[in-house]
C-alpha cells in the first residue's frame, strides 16, 4: 500500500468513526472500484477494501523497545521425561499446599530429575525447593534481565554477581566445607542487606554451628531486626550460651508454669512436671513463653543441665506442654540434647515417640529413618506421619512398610465410613508416596487398591509417580 | 491400549464426572469386567442404584463408547471409570474370546469413523440369524412419490435461498447504517446492535452468519480501546465480502457453511470435492469458547507432520454449554496417524477424522513443517487471497522469542534481530516462555493478534493454548 492509499485509509477510518459518507475522501483507485453504485453500496465497497488493507497490507507497529528476559537457566539435572509429566502434574495438582508440592519435586530430584518449568516453577520466595532449582528462583526474581558473571566461588568481590538463591546455595555449601570463610562472608556482607535477607543469611550459620560462631552471633545482639536478634539468641542457646540473667526475664515466668518434684524410692531423681493451667489465657501465655525462651536458660533456671532437664521432664502429663517443650528443644537445644531427647523418646516408644516429629528438622538422616520406621511398626498413630517435615525422599523399603501392623491398620482405615479416617488414610498414602522406594511404592499401590481404595484415587498420584520413576533413575 | 490418564481427563465432561468416576473404580462396583484384546474392546457391568447393572462398553481403538445409564453427560461416569480401570488396572479384566450379545449389538449398530453405514444382511448377524427366513425387501417407492419428494426438496432449497438472500440484504443495510451512525457508537453499543441483527438473520435462515455477528462484540472487547474501530472495520468489511461472495455463488459449499448451515458428517464424507489426507498429525492445541447462543465451540488444531509445507487441520465441535465440558479424544501434544476428510473449501482447514490408525511417537516438528519464508505472514496473505472473509489463519512461525513491551503486553519477535517482524500476542503468556528460545511456534493470526498454540523450544514442546 502506497503513502497516498495509507493517507486515504486514515481519512476513511476517521470519517467512519464519526459517521457519515466518506466516498469523496477515498484514494482515487479505490473510488474507481466503488463508483458505479448507490451511495450505501459505495460505502460498503470501500469498507471491504479498507478491511483487506488493514488485514494484509498494514502490519502492527512493533514498539521501539521490547524487553527480553534472560534465558531460563539450564539446571544441573535433566528434565523429567515427557511421558512422566502427566503423572507429575497429577501429583502436583493433588498436593494441597506449597509444602506438599515441595515434597513432590523433592522426590523427583532424589531420582535425578527436575520438573519441566511449564509444570512447576518455584516461587521467588521459595526456600523449600531443592537446591537444584536455585537458578530458576533467581531467574524469576530478576525481572530486569541483567546477566551476571561467573558463578565459580562466592567471594566478597563477586557477592553481587550472585542472585540471592544461588548465593544461599553457595554459602550453605561453604558452611559444610569452610565454615569460617562462609561466616566471614556473612559477617561482612549481611549488614548491607535487608532484614529478610539478613535473617536467611544468619540462618545458614546453623549449618555446622560451632563455638567459633559464638562471637559473631553475640555481635548480632544489637542487630536492628528483632527476628535476627532472636535467631542469633537461639543459636547461641544451641551452643550452650545462656542469656543475660535477670528477674524480669520471661524464663522466670515460664519456670512458674513448671513444678519441680522428686520421684523414685531408692534412687531419688528430680522431675519436672507442667503445672496445671487455670484458664485459657494462662495456657496461651505459657505457649508464648515457650516460644520466647531458650532451653539452656530454662534448664539453668532450675540449676540443671539441658540433658538433665529433658531427662526429668514427665512426658505424658500434659500433651500441649510436651509439644511446646519439643518445639523449644528443636528451636534452641544443642545438637547433643536434641539427639538425647530423640533417643530417649524413641526408646520409650508409643505416643511419646511422636513428639520426636517436632525435632525432625534437627535430626540426622539415620535418626529420622529410625523414627519413621518405628511409627510405622507401632502403627498406633500412623496419621502422625503427616506431621513429619524435611525428611529424605525415596528410602522406605517394602519390609519397613509390611513390618508390624501398619498395613492392617491402613486397610481398615480404607474401609472406614467416616470422613476424618478416610482423609487420614489419604494423607498416609501421600506420605508413603514421598518416602517409599519405587518398588515399595508399586507394592503399596497394589495393597491399597486391593484393600478397596479406588485405583484412580488422587491420593495415589504421588505413589504412581514414585513407582514410575523407578526405571528412569539417573546418576546424579 | 491407546489410552492413558491424560486422554481420560480430556474426555471427561467436567471435574465432577471425573470425581464420580474415581469412586466407581472400586472392583466391587463391577461384577463383570471383560476385554477382547483382538478387537480392542473392553466392557463391564457396573452396579448402579437400580436392580440391573449398567452395561458399559468402550472401544480402545477409536475411543467410542456406550453406556446404558440415563446420564446426560457424555461420556458418563461409568465410561470414565471403565477407561480408568483399563489404564490403571488392566489385569482386572477377564480376557475372553467372545463378545456378549449386548456388546455385539452395539458394535453392529455403531459406525466407526470412515465406515459406511452397515448394509442389511452383511454384518452384525449371527449364524442363527442367517438361518432365519430373509425379510422381504422394502417396497419400491413409486416414481410419482419420488418426484413429489424431490420437488418438495427443491422448493425448500429455493425458499431457504430466498430467505438467506433477504437476510443478506438486511445485513447490507445494517452495515451501511452502522457506517452512517459512526463506528464510535457501534463499538460502544455493539452488543445490543449485533444481537438485534443476529436475531433477524436467524429468522431468515442465515444461522451461521448470525452466530458470527453475535460473537463480534466479544472479539472487539478483547482488544484495547484504541484498536476497536479498526477491528470493527475489518470485521464488517469481511461480512460485506462474504455477502457478495454468497450472492455470486449461493451453492458454494464453503459459503453456504459460513452463511446458513453446515453439512452433516455424512455429506462431507460423501462429497466428491472433499480432500482426504492420510498422514501423521500432532494436536497443536485447543480453543474452547462459550458462545452467546449457549453453544460451546471446541476447536482442535492439528499439524500435518508429513507435509512439505506447513499444513493444518481444524476439528470443530459444537455442543450445548449446559451439557458441561465435552471433548474429543485428543489432548495437546498427542500424535496419531489418521485419514482426515476436509470440508470442501478454498483453503481447506476444517476436517473430520475419517479413520484413526494409532498413535505416533512424540518428537520435534519436522523442519519442513516450519515456515522458513522471509515473511512469516506470507501464508496469511495467501490465505486471505483465497478467502478474505475468514479471520483465523494457522501459521508456524520461524525461530523467535516472546518479549514484553512497556505495558507488559507480549509480542512474538522473530530471531532475525530487533529490526525483524514483531507480532502482538493475545492474552497473557506463561512467564517461563519469556526465558526460552522458540525454534518454531504454531499460532493463529487474525490480522491483529497471535493466539499461541504450541512451540518447539530447547526444552521440547510447550503447550501454549
Amino acid at each position: 500500500m502506497n503513502e497516498l492509499e495509507q493517507a486515504g485509509l486514515a481519512r476513511l477510518r476517521d470519517g467512519w468513526i464519526s459517521g457519515g459518507a466518506v466516498f469523496e475522501l477515498a484514494p482515487a483507485e479505490w473510488k474507481t472500484v466503488a463508483a458505479a453504485a448507490t451511495p450505501d453500496e459505495q460505502e460498503r465497497r470501500l469498507l471491504a477494501i479498507a478491511a483487506q488493507a488493514l488485514d494484509v497490507a498494514l502490519r502492527p507497529a512493533a514498539p521501539r523497545t521490547l524487553k527480553r528476559r534472560p534465558p531460563l537457566p539450564v539446571l544441573a539435572l535433566p528434565l523429567l521425561p515427557d511421558r512422566l509429566r502427566p503423572l507429575l502434574r497429577a501429583a502436583l495438582k493433588h498436593a494441597a499446599d506449597a509444602r506438599r508440592k515441595a515434597q513432590v519435586v523433592k522426590l523427583v530430584a532424589s531420582r535425578g530429575f527436575v520438573a519441566h518449568p511449564m509444570d512447576w516453577m518455584p516461587a521467588t520466595s521459595d526456600q523449600t525447593a531443592p537446591d537444584v532449582y536455585a537458578p530458576w528462583i533467581d531467574w524469576q526474581a530478576n525481572s530486569e534481565g541483567q546477566r551476571h558473571g561467573s558463578l565459580d566461588k562466592l567471594t566478597v568481590e563477586n557477592w553481587t554477581d550472585f542472585y540471592p538463591a544461588a548465593r544461599r546455595v553457595a554459602l550453605a555449601s561453604m558452611r559444610w566445607s569452610e565454615p569460617a570463610a562462609a561466616r566471614l562472608l556473612i559477617e561482612l556482607k549481611a549488614p548491607a542487606e535487608s532484614a529478610d535477607v539478613r535473617l536467611s543469611l544468619v540462618e545458614l550459620i546453623r549449618i555446622g554451628l560451632g563455638p567459633a560462631d559464638a562471637s559473631f552471633l553475640k555481635s548480632l545482639a544489637t542487630d536492628r531486626s528483632g527476628k535476627v536478634r532472636e535467631l542469633a539468641g537461639r543459636m547461641l542457646a544451641m551452643l550452650g550460651e545462656k542469656g543475660d540473667g535477670g528477674p524480669d526475664l520471661p524464663v522466670n515466668e515460664l519456670a512458674g508454669f513448671i513444678e519441680e518434684g522428686k520421684a523414685g524410692f531408692i534412687r531419688r531423681r528430680i522431675t519436672y512436671n507442667p503445672a496445671k493451667t487455670k484458664s485459657h489465657a494462662q495456657e496461651q501465655r505459657r505457649a508464648e513463653l515457650f516460644e520466647l525462651c531458650n532451653l539452656v536458660d530454662l534448664a539453668a533456671r532450675f540449676g540443671v543441665s539441658e540433658s538433665d532437664f529433658i531427662t526429668g521432664w514427665q512426658f505424658g502429663t500434659d500433651n500441649n506442654a510436651d509439644i511446646l517443650l519439643s518445639r523449644m528443644v528443636a528451636a534452641s537445644g544443642s545438637d547433643a540434647v536434641v539427639a538425647h531427647m530423640a533417643d530417649m523418646l524413641m526408646a520409650a516408644g508409643g505416643k511419646p515417640a511422636l513428639f520426636v516429629l517436632h525435632l525432625m528438622p534437627r535430626l540426622d538422616g539415620r535418626r529420622q529413618r529410625v523414627l519413621i520406621r518405628q511409627i510405622i511398626k507401632d502403627a498406633q498413630f500412623p496419621a502422625a506421619l503427616h506431621l513429619a517435615h524435611d525428611i529424605d525422599a525415596g528410602w522406605l523399603d517394602w519390609d519397613d512398610v509390611s513390618n508390624g501392623r501398619f498395613l492392617a491398620v491402613f486397610r481398615s482405615g480404607i474401609s472406614a465410613n467416616d470422613d476424618p479416617t478416610r482423609r487420614a488414610v489419604e494423607d498416609i498414602a501421600e506420605t508413603i508416596g514421598c518416602l517409599a522406594t519405587a518398588p515399595a511404592a508399586a507394592k503399596f499401590i497394589d495393597e491399597t487398591v486391593a484393600a478397596g481404595l479406588p485405583p484412580a484415587s488422587p491420593s495415589l498420584a504421588l505413589l504412581r509417580l514414585n513407582a514410575a520413576l523407578a526405571e528412569n533413575q539417573s546418576v546424579q | 491400549m491407546q489410552l492413558d490418564l491424560k486422554t481420560i481427563e480430556a474426555l471427561a465432561p467436567d471435574q465432577a464426572s471425573l470425581g464420580a468416576a474415581a469412586k466407581l473404580t472400586k472392583r466391587s462396583n463391577w461384577p463383570r469386567l471383560e476385554t477382547h484384546e483382538q478387537l480392542g474392546l473392553i466392557w463391564g457391568e457396573c452396579q448402579g442404584s437400580g436392580s440391573n447393572p449398567y452395561r458399559v462398553m468402550f472401544d480402545t481403538a477409536d475411543h467410542g463408547y456406550k453406556c446404558t445409564c440415563p446420564s446426560r453427560k457424555f461420556p458418563c461416569k461409568h465410561i470414565l471409570a471403565l477407561m480408568w480401570i483399563g489404564v490403571t488396572a488392566p489385569t482386572t479384566f477377564d480376557r475372553v474370546d467372545q463378545t456378549p450379545d449386548w456388546v455385539n449389538d452395539w458394535i453392529g449398530r455403531r459406525r466407526k469413523p470412515g465406515q459406511q453405514p452397515a448394509q442389511p444382511g452383511t454384518e452384525g448377524k449371527s449364524i442363527d440369524d442367517a438361518l432365519q427366513p430373509q425379510e422381504s425387501p422394502a417396497p419400491v417407492e413409486d416414481a410419482a412419490a419420488a418426484e413429489r419428494r424431490e420437488a418438495a426438496q427443491r422448493k425448500r432449497a429455493e425458499d431457504t435461498r430466498s430467505a438467506v438472500s433477504a437476510a443478506l440484504d438486511e445485513l447490507d443495510q445494517w452495515i451501511a447504517d452502522q457506517l452512517r451512525l459512526g463506528l464510535s457508537g457501534f463499538v460502544d453499543a455493539s452488543s445490543e446492535r449485533c444481537r438485534r441483527i443476529a436475531a433477524r438473520l436467524v429468522d431468515l435462515k442465515a444461522a451461521a452468519l448470525a452466530g458470527r455477528i453475535d460473537e463480534l462484540p466479544s472479539r472487539l472487547l478483547a482488544l484495547r480501546n484504541e484498536e476497536r474501530p479498526d477491528a470493527a472495520i475489518r470485521e464488517l468489511g469481511k461480512l460485506v465480502l462474504l455477502a457478495k461472495a454468497w450472492r455470486a455463488a449461493p451453492d458454494d459449499p464453503e459459503l453456504k457453511r459460513l452463511v446458513s448451515t453446515s453439512e452433516t458428517r455424512e455429506q462431507v464424507l460423501a462429497h466428491p470435492d472433499a480432500i482426504q489426507v492420510e498422514s501423521d498429525w500432532e494436536v497443536l492445541g485447543e480453543k474452547i469458547e462459550t458462545r452467546r447462543d449457549g453453544l460451546v465451540s471446541h476447536a482442535t488444531w492439528l499439524l500435518d507432520l508429513k507435509s512439505p509445507t506447513p499444513h493444518f487441520a481444524l476439528l470443530l465441535d459444537f455442543f450445548p454449554a449446559s451439557a458441561g465440558r465435552r471433548s474429543n479424544a485428543f489432548a495437546p501434544g498427542d500424535r496419531f496417524k489418521a485419514r482426515l476428510v476436509f470440508y470442501p473449501s478454498r483453503s481447506p482447514l476444517r476436517a473430520l477424522v475419517a479413520e484413526r490408525f494409532g498413535d505416533v511417537a512424540s518428537g520435534a516438528w519436522p523442519e519442513a513443517g516450519v515456515n522458513t519464508a522471509a515473511d512469516p505472514l506470507a501464508a496469511y496473505a495467501a490465505f486471505q487471497d483465497g478467502a478474505p472473509w475468514l479471520s483465523d489463519c494457522p501459521l508456524v512461525l520461524p525461530p523467535g522469542t516472546i518479549q514484553l513491551d512497556e505495558r507488559d503486553a507480549a509480542w512474538w519477535q522473530g530471531a532475525n534481530g530487533p529490526q525483524g517482524i514483531a507480532l502482538p500476542v493475545a492474552g497473557t503468556v506463561n512467564q517461563t516462555v519469556l526465558g526460552l528460545d522458540l525454534t518454531a511456534t504454531a499460532a493463529l493470526w487474525n490480522g491483529a493478534r497471535l493466539e499461541l498454540l504450541a512451540s518447539q523450544s530447547s526444552i521440547g514442546r510447550l503447550d501454549l493454548s
